[in-house]
């Protein structure tokens, strides 16, 4: 459903085109199957409302409340707090380090993530390239290994002792303060990368291939092609996976919550997500609904930003 | 790209949510010990029972059998810090907590501060039971008040010193009888290529009852506030010797309860583990190849001659607020906590060691164990069960204590600041935590 969101702006452009051209008919159907349209709606809209709005008003409902107790054991009572909750989440340093943090692991794994995705799929999509179906398959095999299960397994290859690389484990601690984001980031890229090279290409395969016949005509090598044609065409697609890692990598969790136990460095409030979760095992479950809904929100400012962006950049 | 692991997080967070919004702000008009009412109920009752003691479930067949008007089902779980408090948390928000549920005694005050407890002190045999359990456990459920028992207790986890007996003797290594003789076998160890034992960075519990041991304590509750005291001079004491050891690297950081630590154990680099009753399973399980070669000896002293045992863990059984049947859950957890048979047959299972009296005296608790050589190692447990202080009281926030000191325990073991300054920012943590819900503290 969050894809549905990220994915909104797009489609809802390419919507708006497809109804500015067959506008007349469209409004025609709509009077005619009122029923049918509701009938086909209200599944969606009963589950939108109760799994994606109900618990995100209650989030933020839950985020508006103190609590009250009288005694060291007081019973608690919820009063309404107004933004309490909120002033503790700015005045929270691990929580901003935390998001600090995953920011800095974005500014890196997404644009080495995405370069990968981008070369693999070119290349799969190249001539040049011998046994495609194999490889398609084989880049795309890690996301089919659940995102915990590979977590774990990398936490057994990094390990100093066990790992079955043991005379570079144990020369190069991969769990160490130092190194142990980029270690996450490894795994995060080695699932990850298959998936995105899917996306971008599927939309390499709906090029129309007259375009790259025109340009062999006009002297392209495969290299220029994949430059000039290809790249600025898929662009859309780019943009997509780029806004959907942005989202992954501020939701952090599976992964640094696995490498908790082979790792000293990873704390309870290593990324936003995991501080949400001590929080709300504390339990402060008002603190860590205030802490949701501010990373929502910066979640989605920070795609959005990123959205206009690069639109502002593809009119020029 | 990350769909899967967002589709993970968004349906662990519906779930959460959903549960939340069965949620009733329910709580009784004043936290002061009063009794709940108890009457037996008529006709068959169905209890829950959520726990992870292993092999549980033969035990409580072995009830269900006897009484069938009250059946007793069990669900089992990680452990409590593991995610099963969360789901306790969790479900007491949503009102649809089990019956009974396992609850160590340090976080038997963050449930009574959330209100998720059943006093069971009207319930029939209750008050009276207070006889038949160490002392100290009935302490810790009672909170020391006369009208209280907020749970039964269940097993307790006095601490001693489990060794290599065999690396011992061929080295001729002394066995330390205090912490200091302690630290000068942990060079001669260190000189044999070995570590004298793994100091744990997220047992903090371990590293409490260290504190207990040497006559810290880290709360009060005197009724009107709670003081919060994780740097007084018992407690940086402990730290600093422990912070000595990692220093002069003579005693092993792996992450507890991994591969990585069995192994550690396992193949014989590691020699002894401070530990509780319950650790002899641990042991036996996480190092197989090392049966016969172990011992166990009371813990060092800090003073020659001292008699003082710290207690690491231990259980109690208790009864959420909501449970419609307290009197029949009261007589199946004083069952299951009282009676031989139930006490042996989790000892056998899970290795329990009893917060009864009568279950000290049991066949079980006599004989000689084979993984420790044949030596009848709960003798040692015994004597250190009589020697744990009664005062050690625990926060109403311990898990938040517990992450908070342990992010920065974590951090002192990988050279990042000391054991010390973790437990400062410990005590500033959990004073604001506290605070944050309300909970009356001296700051």
């Amino acid at each position: 459903m969050s894809a549905s969101a990220a994915l909104s702006p797009d489609a809802q452009g390419s919507a708006a085109r497809v109804s500015r051209t067959k506008k007349p008919r469209a409004s025609k159907v709509r009077v005619q199957h009122k029923g049918a349209i509701l009938a086909f709606v209200l599944p969606f809209g009963i589950l939108f409302g109760l799994f994606y709005l109900v618990p995100i008003g209650y989030a933020v409902y839950e985020s508006l409340l103190v609590i009250k107790r009288e005694g060291t054991f007081g019973a608690a009572t919820e009063v309404f707090g107004g933004f309490t909750q909120y002033i503790l989440v700015f005045q929270n340093g691990p929580f901003w380090q935390s998001i600090g943090r995953v920011l800095m692991f974005g500014v890196v794994q997404v644009p080495v993530m995405l370069g990968l995705a981008l070369l693999f799929a070119l290349l799969l999509d190249s001539p040049l390239l011998r046994g495609k179906r194999f490889f398609r398959l084989a880049f795309f095999v890690p996301y089919a290994v659940p995102g915990v299960i590979a977590a774990i397994m990398w936490g057994y290859l990094y390990s100093p002792n066990l790992s079955p690389f043991r005379a570079v484990t144990e020369n190069i601690n991969f769990l160490s303060a130092d190194l142990v984001l980029w270690s996450i980031a490894n795994v995060v890229t080695w699932v990850y990368v298959g998936y995105n090279m899917l996306i971008i290409y599927s939309a390499l395969l709906a090029i129309p291939t007259e375009l790259y016949e025109a340009a062999r005509l006009d002297g392209a090598g495969q290299l220029r092609i994949a430059w000039s044609v290809k790249i600025p065409l898929i662009m859309p697609a780019i943009v997509l996976t780029a806004i959907f890692s942005i989202i992954g990598t501020l939701q952090l969790l599976a992964e640094p919550q696995v490498f908790r136990s082979f790792s000293s460095a990873v704390t309870s409030t290593f990324t936003p997500n995991l501080t949400v979760y001590s929080t709300s095992s504390i339990p402060n479950f008002n603190l860590a609904a205030a802490f949701s809904v501010v990373l929502a929100l910066a979640t989605f400012i920070l795609s959005f930003t990123f959205l206009k962006f690069t639109q502002r950049k593809e009119t020029t | 790209m990350h769909m899967k692991r967002r589709a993970v997080a968004v349906a662990l967070l519906t779930a959460a949510t959903v549960a939340l919004t069965g949620c009733a702000t329910a709580s009784s008009p004043d936290g002061t010990a009063s009794a709940d009412a108890c009457a037996p109920s008529t006709g068959k009752v169905d209890l829950t029972f959520t726990t992870w003691i292993p092999g549980v479930e033969e035990t409580v067949a072995v009830w269900n059998k006897a009484n069938p008007d009250i059946q007793v089902k069990v669900q089992t779980g990680p452990n409590g810090n593991g995610g099963t408090y969360q789901n306790f948390f969790n479900q007491l928000k949503a009102g649809n907590a089990p019956d009974l549920g396992q609850i160590e005694y340090d976080a038997l005050p963050n449930f009574r501060v959330q209100d998720g407890l059943t006093n069971l002190a009207a319930c029939d045999g209750v008050l009276d039971a207070k006889s038949d359990f160490v002392d100290w456990t009935w302490g810790q459920v009672n909170f020391g008040e006369d009208k209280s028992v907020y749970a039964i207790p269940q097993d307790a986890g006095p601490m001693a010193m489990f060794y290599r007996a065999d690396l011992f003797k061929a080295n001729n290594i002394a066995i330390p009888t205090t912490w200091a003789e302690f630290a000068t076998a942990a060079e001669q160890v260190r000189a044999t290529g070995g570590y004298i034992t793994n100091f744990s960075q997220s047992d903090i519990n371990q590293f409490a009852g260290f504190v207990w041991q040497a006559g810290g304590e880290w709360f009060k509750n005197d009724g009107d506030n709670w003081t919060v005291d994780l740097t007084d001079p018992t407690t940086t004491k402990v730290a600093a010797y422990w912070q000595d050891l990692i220093d002069r690297d003579l005693v092993s950081t792996n992450p507890p309860w991994t591969d990585e630590w069995n192994n550690a154990y396992n193949s014989g680099s590691n020699w002894t583990w401070n530990s509780a009753a319950w650790g002899a399973n641990s042991i036996a399980s996480g190092a197989p190849d090392t049966a016969g070669k172990w011992a166990v000896a009371q813990s060092p002293q800090w003073k020659a001659g001292d008699k003082a045992s710290g207690n690491w863990g231990g259980s109690s059984t208790a009864v959420f607020k909501g449970s419609k049947h307290p009197y029949e859950a009261a007589k199946f957890a004083l069952w299951l906590n009282t009676s031989d048979e139930a006490l042996t047959m989790l000892n056998k299972s899970a290795n329990l060691y009893p917060a009864a009296k009568s279950g000290l005296e049991l066949p079980a608790l006599k004989a000689g164990v084979p993984f420790y050589g044949d030596q009848a190692i709960y003798d040692e447990f015994a004597i250190a069960s009589a020697q744990v202080s009664p005062n050690f009281v625990w926060g109403p926030t311990m898990t938040q204590t517990y992450n908070d000191v342990s992010d920065g325990f974590k951090a002192a073991v990988s050279g990042k600041g000391t054991l010390s300054e973790a437990l400062k920012v410990g005590q500033t943590n959990t004073i604001a935590a506290m605070t944050a819900q309300s909970i009356p503290v001296n700051k």
